[in-house]
């Protein structure tokens, strides 16, 4: 008799398979369970928020408000800075406070390739890629061989250097997209928020794809312990310039998806080029844990959109805009203070209580596995 | 100023050597994959259409059992929760039952239990029956008839066997192109590799020198001056293939910096280092920076365990095989196939190495709270990772117990046996040197005092000396 079991099994063994194959899972559970699934559905639920909030707006009606949409789209934009900063703090233990600066160079590069020269956008963004990666290379060849606090300062010297040039080239920046078409459409403010989550994506599939590499695990190697990893072929150079110059690109990225979809920075009046950003984005990392992915956008989330998106709606904090950065404040305090791993240390506590107490309401009704 | 030149072309010549040999590493894995692929590829059309043909083969009879055996295992595994909620509710109260003393509910219950318990057996019992009566019901109606069914197999067998045989002989055909495909290009990898060495040799010049066929590692005059501080001075010996040199001295002799010499986390300030590396090309060991001398063949431990705590004992094993990974950075940030292969082949590679150093149950712990004779191992394990020649313990006893210490000298044996490398190390537990070592080097104050084997070194009066001072009627008599 021919049993379930062969039939299941294939009736030609696979002798010639070296290497073990993939199991992935087809129902839509196993893919949940796999980051990439989980990583779609983040993007799929941001394009569902912007797709709901156009249409209301065009029947009328205000089901999520546009600026709520606007909040949500420079958080998403500050989050592909911190997913950068995750490489380099979390994995490679370098703290830099030069982020601004980078950004600064994303958003001046945009504003010159689009509005200045008129380049098409695949060379624009080709282009500003190539010059951050230039600079990136630049600094970090410089600063690099200092490590700890000093790399701090002197990456904060080097942004501050950024910020003035910048803002003596020109004072403010505005740019027109109305003549630059994207797959033959025009560039408005829903496209671009398109546009931002695909990237957003995108930075988050390599990053992930480089956590779990070689790469990855030689940049912990690093931060660890440089001795061993030299003594185990880990050129220090090679790895703290890569993770350096992976920052600076998501930061240039971040540049210019800001100047596209806010279209205008007065460098001389708003915040954006400053320490101040710099700052935000490391406390971003911290608080939602220096390793994670999801922790580090929950970090930006209440780093900046907590108070955009939410707070600012509720009359109290709306009229004493202090309350809102003490709110924040006392929130950081909070979650440095009882979970010095960030949101991530928070949420797989939580996660591994639900996981105990089930087991336990199923021990009460059903008894104990024997 | 032309010596630095020189180590810079050198520098450069082996970046192009190593680009050279990781190519065609990684087309010979590649060539490989693509036969490996296809032939799954043919197998899962061929077993598609078998497998329809089998279900053509079946009589009704086995049609049935399969749908059987399918209703059952969902039955049973629904059951499985009734007949425990059932136990556990009686359980609790036979339990207080018993402890007050109350046989006659006691009996009650336990029949009680033992019925609903059999009721559910009935239940189950009744629900074959269906379908051991649906069963009957069908073959009677004779919906396939046996001797199709018959006809079918024997069409099926010969259909298998058709199969089996055309696939292994397109697997045949296929691997054997990609054999000949492989050998064509390591032939021509061979012809570059040649004249790449020719043009090292050519760089080097007639000066060089070439050492001895038993010698590993030479260590000719070696001098480490700190300022005024001469850690090491004026230090030579030779350690032979395939033994275990012991370098034995007081605290503060300098024994972890020659080991930081040799390995080039210092750069010594004068003397020669020479090393057979693995194509048995003797090399100038200061020619190299500190990250390359792991790839000439000689890896090390650590005094102060420098375990990487933040992930588990297996990913330390692939750490310390970083640089055996062909796949460049955009091959890992888009994860193609030939990360996902090299990753598999080496993850079996670590896993045998932690086979033998028995360290298989702690495969995915986190090296975070192991207990220290545990992290121990795990340094001698990721040494073993990069394919050495020459193995560097730095005081691998240290912190041991005395069971510990005679398991790790078993382990020193064990691994040179199996491994056929050179072992070097530096320990202050007697024992171990005395027991493990074929000769031994003692040094203090960065010089040489003695080298010969254990009992030498131990009659010597030098050593004596450094390591329990001068007695005071020697000290006179001076």
């Amino acid at each position: 008799m021919i049993t379930l079991q062969q039939l299941s099994k294939g009736l030609l063994c696979n002798k010639t398979q070296l290497y073990g194959e993939e199991k992935r899972s087809r129902s839509l559970r196993g893919a949940l369970k796999n980051p990439l699934g989980q990583y779609l559905l983040f993007g799929l639920i941001l394009v569902v928020l912007q797709l709901v909030s156009s249409l209301g707006s065009e029947f009328g009606i205000r089901i999520i408000p546009v600026s709520f949409m606007t909040a949500l789209g420079s958080t998403l934009i500050y989050s592909m800075v911190s997913i950068g900063f995750c490489l380099l703090l979390g994995y490679s233990g370098l703290a830099s406070l030069g982020t601004a600066g980078f950004i600064g160079i994303g958003s001046y590069c945009a504003f010159f390739c689009f509005q200045e020269w008129g380049l098409p956008y695949i060379v624009a963004i080709m282009m500003t890629l190539a010059i951050s990666i230039i600079i990136g290379v630049f600094v970090g060849f410089i600063s690099l061989r200092i490590e700890g606090i000093y790399l701090a300062i002197i990456t904060l010297g080097l942004s501050e250097i950024l910020r003035y040039a910048l803002q003596t080239i020109r004072a403010t920046v505005n740019i027109d997209l109305s003549n630059i078409k994207l797959f033959g459409a025009t560039i408005d403010k829903e496209v671009v928020f398109y546009l931002i989550v695909a990237v957003l994506l995108i930075l988050i599939w390599i990053t992930n794809n480089l956590i779990k590499s070689p790469t990855g695990r030689a940049m912990l190697a690093m931060k660890n312990s440089t001795s061993a990893a030299q003594a185990y072929g880990i050129s220090l150079m090679k790895y703290r310039l890569l993770a350096f110059v992976l920052s600076t690109v998501y930061a240039a990225l971040a540049g210019i998806m800001y100047m596209m979809y806010l279209r205008s920075v007065s460098t001389s009046m708003s915040t954006l080029f400053r320490l101040t950003t710099s700052l935000n984005i490391l406390g971003a990392v911290i608080i939602g844990g220096a390793k994670s992915i999801w922790g580090v956008l929950a970090g930006t989330f209440i780093v900046y959109g907590l108070d955009s998106m939410f707070l600012q709606s509720i009359p109290l904090f709306n009229d004493n805009p202090t309350l809102i950065t003490l709110f924040t404040g006392i929130l950081i305090i909070l979650v440095v203070m009882f979970y010095p791993g960030g949101l991530q240390q928070l949420f797989t506590l939580i996660r591994r209580k639900v996981i105990a107490l089930a087991a336990k309401r199923r021990e009460a009704r059903y008894g104990r596995d024997v | 100023m032309a010596e630095m030149f020189k180590t810079f072309r050198l520098t450069r010549l082996d970046k192009k050597v190593r680009r050279v040999k990781n190519h065609a590493k990684k087309r010979g894995i590649m060539e490989r994959h693509k036969v490996v692929t296809a032939a799954n590829r043919q197998i899962k059309l061929a077993n598609k259409e078998l497998k329809k043909s089998l279900l053509q083969a079946l009589t009704a009879e086995e049609v049935f059992d399969i749908r059987m055996q399918k209703a059952l295992k969902k039955y049973d595994l629904k059951a499985k929760w009734e007949y425990r909620r059932v136990n556990h509710g009686f359980a609790k109260k036979i339990f207080e039952a018993a402890k007050a003393g109350d046989t006659e509910t006691e009996r009650k219950l336990l029949e009680k239990n033992r019925a609903e318990v059999l009721a559910l057996d009935s239940k189950r019992a009744r629900f074959v029956l269906r379908w051991e009566e649906k069963k009957s019901a069908f073959v009677k109606a004779g919906r396939a008839d046996e001797s199709v069914a018959e006809k079918r197999r024997l069409q099926f067998d010969r259909q298998l066997e058709e199969q089996k045989a055309k696939l292994s002989e397109l697997y045949e055909i296929k691997s054997g192109l990609a054999a000949k495909n492989i050998e064509q290009f390591d032939a021509r990898t061979a012809d570059k590799l040649k004249a790449l060495s020719d043009k090292r040799a050519a760089i080097l010049g007639r000066g060089r020198t070439e050492l001895a066929d038993d010698v590993i590692l030479s260590v000719n005059n070696l001098c480490m001056y700190f300022g005024g501080l001469h850690a090491v001075d004026e230090l030579s010996f030779d350690v032979k293939k395939g033994e275990i040199f012991g370098l034995i001295g007081p605290n503060g002799a300098g024994k972890t910096t020659v080991f930081n010499c040799i390995t080039q986390f210092y750069k010594p300030t004068r003397g020669e280092l020479h090393f057979k590396n693995k194509e048995n090309v003797t090399v100038r060991l200061t020619d190299y920076s500190v990250h390359d001398v792991v790839l000439e063949g000689i890896s090390r431990t650590f005094q102060n365990v420098e375990v990487i705590k933040e992930v588990s004992v297996l990913e330390n094993l692939l750490i310390a095989a970083t640089r055996f990974y062909t796949a460049s950075v955009f091959e890992q940030a888009l994860h193609l196939p030939i990360l996902k292969i090299e990753e598999e082949l080496i993850k079996q590679k670590a896993e045998t190495v932690l086979k033998l150093l028995g360290l298989s149950t702690y495969k995915d712990w986190y090296a975070f709270g192991l207990p220290y004779g545990v992290l121990k191992k795990i340094e001698i394990a990721r040494a073993l990772m990069t394919e050495p020649k020459l193995i560097i313990l730095d005081e691998p006893a240290a912190g041991l117990n005395d069971t510990e210490t005679a398991e790790l000298a078993e382990l020193i044996c064990r691994i040179r046996k199996d491994f056929e490398c050179t072992i070097l190390l530096v320990e202050h537990d007697m024992s171990l040197v005395m027991s493990v070592c074929d000769r031994v080097c003692a040094i203090s104050f960065g010089k040489k005092l003695a080298l010969g084997t254990p009992d030498e070194i131990q009659a010597d009066k030098q050593v004596q000396e450094a390591y329990l001072g001068v007695s005071e009627e020697e000290g006179e008599s001076r």
